[in-house]
């Protein structure tokens, strides 16, 4: 019997086959499982620890409570003064960060020969952990020794150390300070990539029109840069609710609960409260408000795209 | 004024401007860097140096070699015991440095064949999958610290690098996915094709023709892992409980918590706690930015 290539040729292929099925499933499957094992059991987990009394310090009776712990949260002074403290902090760390990344994304893209040390610099507070910038940001406004006061008294600025983590209004304003000086750097580099895009010609043509740098600015550039903008304020938003490492180092919520924002309420409950069904509930709640914020998100950019 | 004074003086001020800036984000660098080398009684003096009068390196020879600086044993008892605790930076810096490279290869060996498939292949269920994997991300640390603590304690893996290579891993794949995804789809597919039909499997297709097509979009994405999983903290901190497992971040922030802080020493904890970083962003300075630009400008 003559044996045709074919016949030689089909099981291989069929294995082939079987195999070009299988890939995709096998490539996903490892990540796709490590993602799983620390998305859908933690979620499950802390949705029911909510509906139950979680007191640590009563490690035996978990009664189950149903809505008490998101009213007992919802309707305490705390929650309140945390919501309105991370509304203030939110809005000042959006309009803080976005004017840092506007004025320092433009300056990358100028000719000026000292950007370039900019340029270099610029990612260096962005790649360290929350916590070293924190507590970096923490000895330079001590109180007793730090190095602003100290340069401040020098210059015969100031005639005492200012305590700037010890006064509720200062401790918001340092707060923020350390914020831009963290999250700032990526929205100087989204906002560059923005600039990027904007065509040369348009600046030219616009130059040729007699339009002045002001001028330029405000309608070339910024209407062309609005979806950048867009996203990277949206992005802060959720960045600035959902602060905590910075707070646990600089300010500890403190002083009073002057810098305690809703994260850090959440921590609080849990872990000075030690309430677990308190700060799990209140979680949730955070959770809940940056999904909204999400869907207002993508909305923004498939309305933003199909206008351009 | 003529034309040209004006620019001059724009330019001056433009300058003025840049300088202040490059003051506020190199500042505090630069000045851990200089409290540092300087002893704990210069740098309680009002004010402090800027620069420092007797520069010395007994606070790093102290972190390393537990040789006491002489400016302590003035001090007496009382500080001895936070230089206990900031001689475990090393450790804990080294700690930092297996996981976070441990967590840097997981990515881009499971990371990358999975982001291609999610790039490049049709099968049934990659919409619903791809979506998850994003998703997952939205999830805020503090809901889901607690679950995850209880998980790494089941799995008997508490104050153990494997829980936060697990951890870490669960944290950046998702980037890692998204980024190489969108990298492959910005690749020309004639390459690959044209292996395809040479008989290429897709995964020969993916480590002979693509990865090397890949490399920059590589990079970035090791690079944002390995910063990822050095910087995290949340985590660390209900998962580790002794110097076995204890990440720099961790550990700097455990010394400086401690009211009795000598601010000499943090100082050398914060520096070489920030040197991998630091060096790491500056020299992948070009990959990081245009990943960075490119995850928020191609969609």
């Amino acid at each position: 019997m003559a044996v045709t290539p074919a016949s030689i040729a089909q099981p291989v292929r069929r294995k082939a086959k079987l195999w070009d099925r299988i890939y995709p499933y096998l490539s996903v499957t490892i990540p796709f499982l490590v993602i799983a094992l620390f998305t859908i059991y933690p979620v499950l987990y802390a949705v029911r620890i909510s509906f139950y009394q979680y007191i640590l310090t009563k490690p035996k009776a978990h009664p189950f409570v149903g809505l008490k712990n998101f009213v007992e949260v919802v309707t305490s002074y705390y929650f309140r003064t945390s919501l309105t403290n991370t509304a203030i902090y939110a809005l000042a760390a959006v309009v803080g960060v976005t004017l840092f990344g506007l004025v320092v994304g433009m300056l990358l893209n100028s000719k000026v020969r000292m950007a370039n040390v900019l340029k270099v610099i610029i990612l260096l507070p962005w790649a360290i952990p929350a916590v070293v910038a924190g507590l970096m940001w923490k000895w330079i406004l001590n109180s007793d020794f730090g190095i602003l006061s100290g340069i401040l008294y020098s210059l015969g600025l100031i005639k005492q150390y200012i305590p700037f983590l010890a006064d509720p209004t200062l401790a918001k304003i340092s707060l923020v300070m350390a914020h831009i000086w963290k999250e700032g750097p990526l929205a100087a580099i989204f906002i560059l990539a923005g600039l990027q895009l904007i065509p040369d010609e348009l600046y030219e043509a616009a130059r040729i029109d007699g339009g002045t740098g002001w001028r330029i600015f405000r309608m070339v550039t910024l209407p062309l840069l609005r979806p950048i903008l867009l996203i990277v304020v949206v992005y802060e938003t959720l960045t600035a609710i959902l602060v905590f490492d910075l707070i646990y180092v600089l300010t500890g919520g403190g002083p009073g609960d002057s810098t305690s924002l809703i994260s850090w309420f959440a921590y609080a409950e849990i872990f000075r409260n030690l309430n677990l069904g308190h700060g799990v509930a209140l979680a949730i709640i955070i959770a809940l408000i940056t999904l909204v914020l999400i869907l207002i998100y993508l909305r923004v950019i498939r309305i933003e795209e199909t206008v351009s | 004024m003529s034309e040209k004074t004006k620019r001059t003086v724009s330019l001056f001020l433009v300058n003025i401007l840049i300088i202040m800036l490059i003051v506020y984000i190199g500042g505090p660098f630069v000045w851990m860097a200089v409290a540092s080398m300087q002893g704990e009684n210069d740098l309680l003096r009002h004010p402090p140096n800027l620069i420092p009068k007797n520069p010395t390196l007994d606070n790093y020879n102290y972190v390393f070699t537990g040789k006491i600086p002489t400016a302590y044993e003035v001090k007496g008892q009382l500080r001895s015991r936070i230089s206990q605790e900031a001689r475990l930076i090393a450790p804990a810096l080294k700690n930092s440095f297996i996981v976070a490279i441990t967590v840097m290869v997981i990515n881009l060996i499971i990371g990358t064949p999975a982001a291609y498939t999610f790039a490049r292949i049709k099968f049934k269920g990659k919409n619903p999958g791809y979506n998850f994997i994003l998703a997952s991300r939205l999830m805020p640390a503090m809901a889901v610290a607690i679950p995850y603590y209880v998980i790494i304690q089941t799995l008997k893996l508490l104050d153990t690098y494997l829980a936060l290579i697990l951890v870490h891993s669960a944290l950046t794949l998702p980037f890692t996915i998204w980024f190489l995804a969108l990298y492959i789809t910005n690749i020309p597919r004639e390459m690959e094709d044209a292996g395809l039909v040479d008989g290429c499997t897709p995964f020969q297709a993916l480590t002979r023709i693509v990865v090397p097509m890949m490399a920059p979009g590589l990079v970035a994405a090791a690079a944002f892992a390995f910063m990822t999983s050095y910087n995290e903290f949340l985590f660390a901190r209900f998962l580790t409980q002794s110097i076995k497992s204890q990440t720099g971040p961790m550990i700097i922030a455990s010394i400086a918590g401690n009211p009795d802080a000598s601010y000499s020493l943090i100082s050398v904890c914060i520096t070489l706690g920030v040197i991998p970083p630091l060096i790491l962003a500056i020299t992948m300075r070009k990959w990081l930015t245009q990943g960075l630009s490119a995850s928020i400008t191609f969609r």
